[in-house]
């Protein structure tokens, strides 16, 4: 009897260990840190270890990189984020969702031809399926009813299938407004912008060269949506972290 | 003598349980985390937050100070950035009460948690001036007078002088009182600004709330120090720790599909059997304040010319690569920062002084009859927070009596936005 008595007072005492609701000192503190597993001699240097390890990413055009991630950077608070709040203040927010589905729309174009190219059939029909409702239903991609019937969008661009096939992602580099990539996303980059020229959808392609103001306002729509800022992170090692963020990002989009 | 022993002994008793019968249950508080160090880095679960404005409802921008008009020529040209301070400032149609939020450890104007307390302010009617920590790049840079922060009186000054210079760039501003609030280091910092206030008083804050502080500065720098000391498992010489992570990450994206990279995901990541063991979670929140720890140490170093992570004559430029020094500058964690910076600059200016004194001067311990007195700084805090140590929460107890709330659970901040210390905070400026 005792013995079970025991018994059941150790499995009640276990499975309050795993509840975690340790039991309070007399100030009401639960010692959060005694539960844990020290290394003995507190000389463990996994962090130094793993964090140089992720600093070693090819780069040897590190000083131009470098020079143009500073020009980006004035660039963004001087010209693109003034453009975006006086894009903000001009236009009700339901004209900004509109513009942001019509563009999205449009990269839906590249995103189709890359999952044939990776031989990503589910993909491949998702993004037919979305780019025909939205195109048809949504009044040339104003809406987006896809995504409420369910069909997720997916993003493909060159540079994944490039990766897809085995294509190292070759030294790090910082475009032009256009902020990171490589040397093989760049290459992409130009083979999405080359097909979605050809394909022309809506005469997207054939209007936007004429017109500039389709361009600025794809541009300014691009940094409407993204929500990163330059000294964000606050940290004089921004463009390090920034580097194997951008890297380690990539290769797990080409993963999936 | 033994009737004696049993009666104190009832006695002591029945006092602790008095004394905790003022805080919340588990049960009565509701907050779904019980593990700290899931709160710490998953915070509060959507469905338990309160209901806060969004950027679309806010009138705000962010504004710049020019404070230390000498760092133009001390700081390198590719520092530009950060020559001048920013800070942002939501602004109410009328007259109200004006909001000053002092941001955490490392942490600028913008950082998540300075946003939700924005957020929460701005929605009960409050102007609200969002300023960066003294740890953090920006400020050091820009408004930090010896650029060595941790000197917890100096970083008071330090801010006096920014939220004076915010007040006069903004003097058009109907503000009916000033009220101030911080979390975490900034906690610290807000108890030794309104100590300075009393004798400067540009200000004459109605109230002010510290969410989670330190109580011993160097108790705290020591915990996080060590929480990188964890033992983790699955680690040898082709895996790295972040690679261990990315990789459980990987394979939870795998089996769900899609993935959103936010709180959420993170909740439900800890429900599955991918989730991360404590020593894991431990060493990823260690991280992120080493992060903090290599920039602290980096720039004050580099203004000041010390020569511990920068040669002092070493031309740096808009191309010069600074991966050299992250790599000094990660190896020194704040204990390594406040031995190598803070204590040689504290020791020249006071002549002399021990480690012991310097802790008593920059911890809760140099107000503890200030607070005590003081009807109007309260302070919040939680049961498992894991930057105190043993006898804080008691220190806090004798200094706050009933102007201590203590919630049972929370980790470090985990828990700001949740319903029910949303709801608390605004008690506390109401009242």
């Amino acid at each position: 009897m005792a013995k079970r008595l025991m018994l059941a007072a150790m499995l009640m005492m276990s499975s309050m260990a795993h509840a975690q609701t340790e039991p309070a000192d007399q100030d009401g503190f639960t010692h959060p840190l005694s539960d844990l597993q020290f290394n003995p001699g507190l000389d463990q240097r996994e962090f130094e270890r793993a964090t140089f390890n992720a600093l070693n990413i090819y780069d040897p055009w590190e000083s131009l990189n470098r020079r143009m991630y500073y020009f980006n950077y004035r660039l963004d608070q001087f010209v693109m984020l003034p453009a975006v709040r006086g894009y903000r203040l001009v236009t009700p927010k339901i004209v900004r969702t509109g513009v942001s589905n019509f563009f999205d729309n449009l990269g839906e174009i590249p995103t189709l031809f890359n999952s044939v190219a990776q031989l990503k059939g589910e993909r491949a029909m998702t993004t037919t399926a979305r780019l025909l409702f939205n195109t048809i239903i949504g009044i040339g991609g104003i809406w987006d009813p896809a995504t409420r019937m369910g069909l997720p969008r997916y993003n493909e661009d060159f540079g994944q299938t490039l990766g897809f096939y085995g294509v190292p992602h070759g030294p790090y580099l910082i475009l032009p407004a256009l902020g990171p990539s490589n040397l093989r996303d760049a290459t992409g980059q130009v083979v999405d912008f080359g097909v979605e020229r050809q394909v022309d959808y809506f005469n997207y392609a054939e209007a936007s060269g004429g017109e500039f103001g389709l361009t600025a306002l794809r541009l300014i729509d691009i940094r409407h949506t993204t929500p990163l800022r330059y000294g964000q992170l606050n940290s004089p090692f921004e463009y390090e972290k920034v580097r194997y963020v951008y890297t380690r990002a990539r290769e797990l989009q080409i993963e999936e | 003598m033994r009737l004696l022993l049993c009666l104190s002994a009832l006695l002591a008793l029945v006092a602790v349980t008095s004394a905790h019968a003022a805080d919340i249950s588990v049960e009565q508080y509701g907050y779904p985390l019980s593990n700290p160090f899931e709160a710490t880095i998953a915070t509060t679960p959507e469905a338990f937050r309160a209901e806060l404005p969004s950027d679309d409802d806010i009138d705000q921008a962010d504004y710049s100070l020019r404070l230390r008009p000498e760092r133009e020529f001390i700081l390198p040209e590719n520092f530009w950035a950060v020559k001048k301070l920013t800070y942002r400032l939501a602004k109410q149609p009328g007259p109200a009460p004006l909001m000053f939020i002092i941001s955490g450890t490392g942490g600028s104007y913008s950082a998540g948690k300075t946003e939700s307390l924005k957020r929460l302010f701005y929605g009960a009617g409050y102007h609200v001036v969002q300023l960066s920590s003294p740890t953090s790049f920006d400020f050091i840079a820009a408004a930090s007078r010896y650029a060595t922060p941790g000197y917890s009186p100096g970083d008071a000054k330090d801010l006096y002088r920014v939220m004076q210079a915010v007040r006069a760039q903004h003097h058009e501003l109907p503000v009916t009182e000033f009220n101030l609030v911080g979390y975490s280091l900034g906690a610290l910092n807000a108890a030794f600004v309104s100590k300075l206030d009393e004798t400067r008083q540009s200000f004459n804050f109605k109230r002010v709330l510290m969410i989670n502080p330190p109580v011993n500065l160097y108790t705290s720098i020591s915990n996080l120090d060590k929480l990188v000391q964890t033992q983790v498992d699955a680690i040898d010489s082709t895996t790295t720790f972040y690679e261990v992570i990315l990789e459980k990450l990987t394979r939870y994206y795998r089996q769900q599909g899609t993935i959103n990279l936010d709180e959420a995901m993170l909740f439900d990541f800890q429900q599955s059997a991918l989730r991360l063991t404590d020593e894991q979670m431990a060493m990823l929140i260690g991280s992120v304040f080493r992060f903090s720890a290599a920039d602290i140490a980096f720039t004050s170093d580099l203004i000041n010319r010390r020569g511990l992570i920068v040669p002092p004559k070493y031309p740096i430029d808009e191309g010069t690569s600074l991966e050299p020094f992250f790599r000094r500058a990660l190896l020194c964690d704040f204990d390594c920062y406040i031995t190598e910076q803070l204590i040689p600059m504290w020791r020249a200016q006071q002549d002399g002084g021990s480690m012991a004194q310097l802790v008593q001067e920059v911890s809760l311990y140099a107000l503890e009859d200030y607070m005590h007195n003081s009807s109007k700084i309260g302070v919040m805090h939680n049961a498992d927070d894991i930057i105190l140590g043993a006898g804080d929460l008691g220190f806090l107890r004798r200094t706050f009596g009933d102007r201590m709330k203590l919630y049972p659970r929370g980790g470090h901040c985990g828990n700001l936005t949740y319903r029910v210390n949303a709801q608390d905070m605004l008690e506390f400026f109401r009242g």
